[in-house]
């Protein structure tokens, strides 16, 4: 465990010295989603906010609604984009070398997830949280909830950074992953207009969005009071889906490196 | 001479895009368009229940809020696509090693950057054409249709997106960078440019920002042209000053742009 913990350590620094080594990365992690907050804030002025059909939205806390989806998504947006960066270890060559080595592959996987997941979402979390607490008159929160689903939270966006690592062990070909990723998220996980009153066909594609079920879980016990017992069937989802994103990641990393034993290579597809 | 530099690089560019072209750009634009639209569908019809806020018939002259979000989304389009090629046309340049011989033939940088705008305009408007067939899906409708209002339009966009490319390539070149500087634009644009909502709604500082960009009031034209909502007095009004405000970025720009060409000279290998 210790070594294991060493391996996740060691790479999490390296990503920190790979890519935070220029502060314009900071325009990237914190203007363009404050710029896409605002716009989506500004945007809810069109309209009477009072008529909305969830009984939990008000013109008060509409703001803290907002806030909460954009926070949770910088944290999932920034393991994409980290599994997208994962993809220039291939590119250049340096894969072979981590595969050479004897480092343990799941703790390179979480250390490169783990380095994105706080590193990047810091200072849009430290934003939020300052609007969370400048509108607390506005929010009605289950201390015991907040809790266990931050704590879901957390495990989830690292896995699902974990699980699209794993994924482009197999291909240095990521481009797309911006175009699935990126904007659908936005749209389908429920970050701008809650999950509940959409279509259905447009909630049968916001399932497969895990920041769907935990961004629900986190608005009802900050914005609702819901107890964690009323909200059971999404914290229950959050569980599968941690299960099922490590299984699948675990599955992934046996595959791909088999697939590299019989074609020799490693720098290419 | 000017009308043959013209030529060849349209040309040029023609051939580049014919054979290595990267299609996920185009697609991708389209899509950013789509998810636009779709987001002002869900938010119209479902979350709000088509309830506007009393303010925004005065503020925009029209009660179709999916016309006038889906006309924003379009232009924001055509916008993010000329910039994104015209802007980049001397970084991909300098990326592909071909800058130094550029600047060694004896040519006039308006041809060069008119020629790729031109070819870039026929591009979108293909882009355009495609993105409005999703628009109409989405409840675009046509409310008052004036052609010259629409032509105005649409050579003020093309100018005044020209002279907004020009300043961005600056920056690109100075900075060396386009990933940070075209996407910092890009979703600055979205916020002040009223894409999808008046920018009477946004606080003094943002609304000036979104004043000093021309892209806004040619937003404004194009709304007008197709779906009414603005008087001929403050039509040729918020016209002028899309050509004012091109104009300046133009002026500036084409300056600018030498002296970002040399310095990127300089630092070619650095």
């Amino acid at each position: 465990m210790r070594y294991f913990l060493k391996v996740v350590w060691a790479e999490a620094v390296k990503q920190h010295k790979n890519y935070f080594n220029n502060r314009t990365i900071y325009i990237s992690l914190f203007i363009w989603p404050l710029f896409s907050f605002l716009s989506a804030y500004y945007s809810y002025s069109a309209f009477d906010v009072e008529g909305t059909l969830v009984s939990y939205i008000n013109g008060k806390n509409i703001l803290v609604f907002l806030m909460l989806g954009y926070m949770a998504m910088s944290f999932f947006r920034s393991v994409v984009q980290s599994a997208w960066n994962f993809s220039r270890e291939r590119q250049s060559g340096t894969l072979e070398y981590i595969y050479l080595s004897t480092a343990n592959r799941l703790a390179v996987l979480m250390g490169n997830a783990l380095s994105s997941v706080f590193e990047s979402s810091i200072v849009m979390l430290i934003f939020g949280l300052l609007i969370v607490f400048s509108n607390c008159d506005s929010i009605n929160v289950n201390t015991i909830g907040v809790s266990i689903v931050l704590l879901l939270f957390i495990i989830m966006a690292l896995l699902w950074g974990v699980f699209l690592n794993a994924c482009f062990l197999y291909s240095r070909d990521t481009d797309f992953l911006f175009t699935i990723l990126e904007e659908p998220m936005e749209i389908f996980a429920g970050v701008k207009v809650p999950i509940a009153i959409f279509p259905a066909w447009a909630k049968i594609i916001s399932l497969i969005f895990p920041l769907t079920y935990v961004l629900e879980a986190l608005r009802q016990v900050l914005l609702n009071g819901a107890s964690i017992s009323s909200i059971s069937n999404t914290i229950f989802a959050c569980v599968a889906i941690i299960v099922v994103l490590l299984s699948a990641t675990l599955i992934t990393i046996v595959v791909v490196e088999k697939h590299m034993r019989k074609t020799g290579n490693v720098v290419l597809f | 001479m000017e009308l043959k530099v013209l030529k060849a690089t349209i040309k040029k560019e023609f051939q580049v895009r014919l054979r290595v072209y990267p299609i996920s750009f185009m697609v991708g634009c389209i899509l950013t368009s789509f998810y636009t639209t779709f987001g002002a569908w869900l938010m119209y019809h479902y979350f709000f229940r088509r309830q506007l806020s009393d303010s925004f018939s005065g503020l925009t002259g029209t009660s179709d809020y999916m016309s006038y979000a889906i006309v924003g989304s379009l232009m924001y389009l055509f916008v993010v696509r000329t910039c994104l090629n015209v802007s980049r046309t001397l970084m991909t340049e300098l990326w592909e090693g071909t800058l130094e011989s550029l600047m060694l033939a004896p040519f006039r940088r308006v041809a060069y950057f008119l020629g790729n705008m031109l070819l870039q305009t026929i591009t979108t408007f293909g882009e355009t054409a495609i993105a409005t067939l999703i628009g109409v899906f989405f409840g675009l409708r046509i409310h008052e249709f004036n052609i010259i209002e629409f032509g105005i339009a649409v050579v003020l966009s093309l100018y005044c997106f020209f002279g907004v490319s020009l300043m961005l390539g600056c920056v690109m070149l100075y900075t060396r960078n386009t990933y940070i500087t075209q996407n910092t634009l890009f979703t600055g644009m979205f916020l002040v440019c009223g894409i999808t909502f008046p920018i009477e709604y946004l606080p003094t500082g943002l609304r000036l920002l979104g004043k000093l960009i021309p892209v806004t009031d040619c937003v404004s034209l194009m709304r007008a042209a197709l779906l009414g909502g603005m008087g001929q007095g403050q039509f040729t009004q918020t016209a002028l000053m899309a050509l004012i405000s091109g104009t300046i970025y133009i002026a500036f720009g084409m300056p600018l742009m030498k002296q970002a060409e040399r310095l990127a000279l300089e630092k070619m290998e650095g």
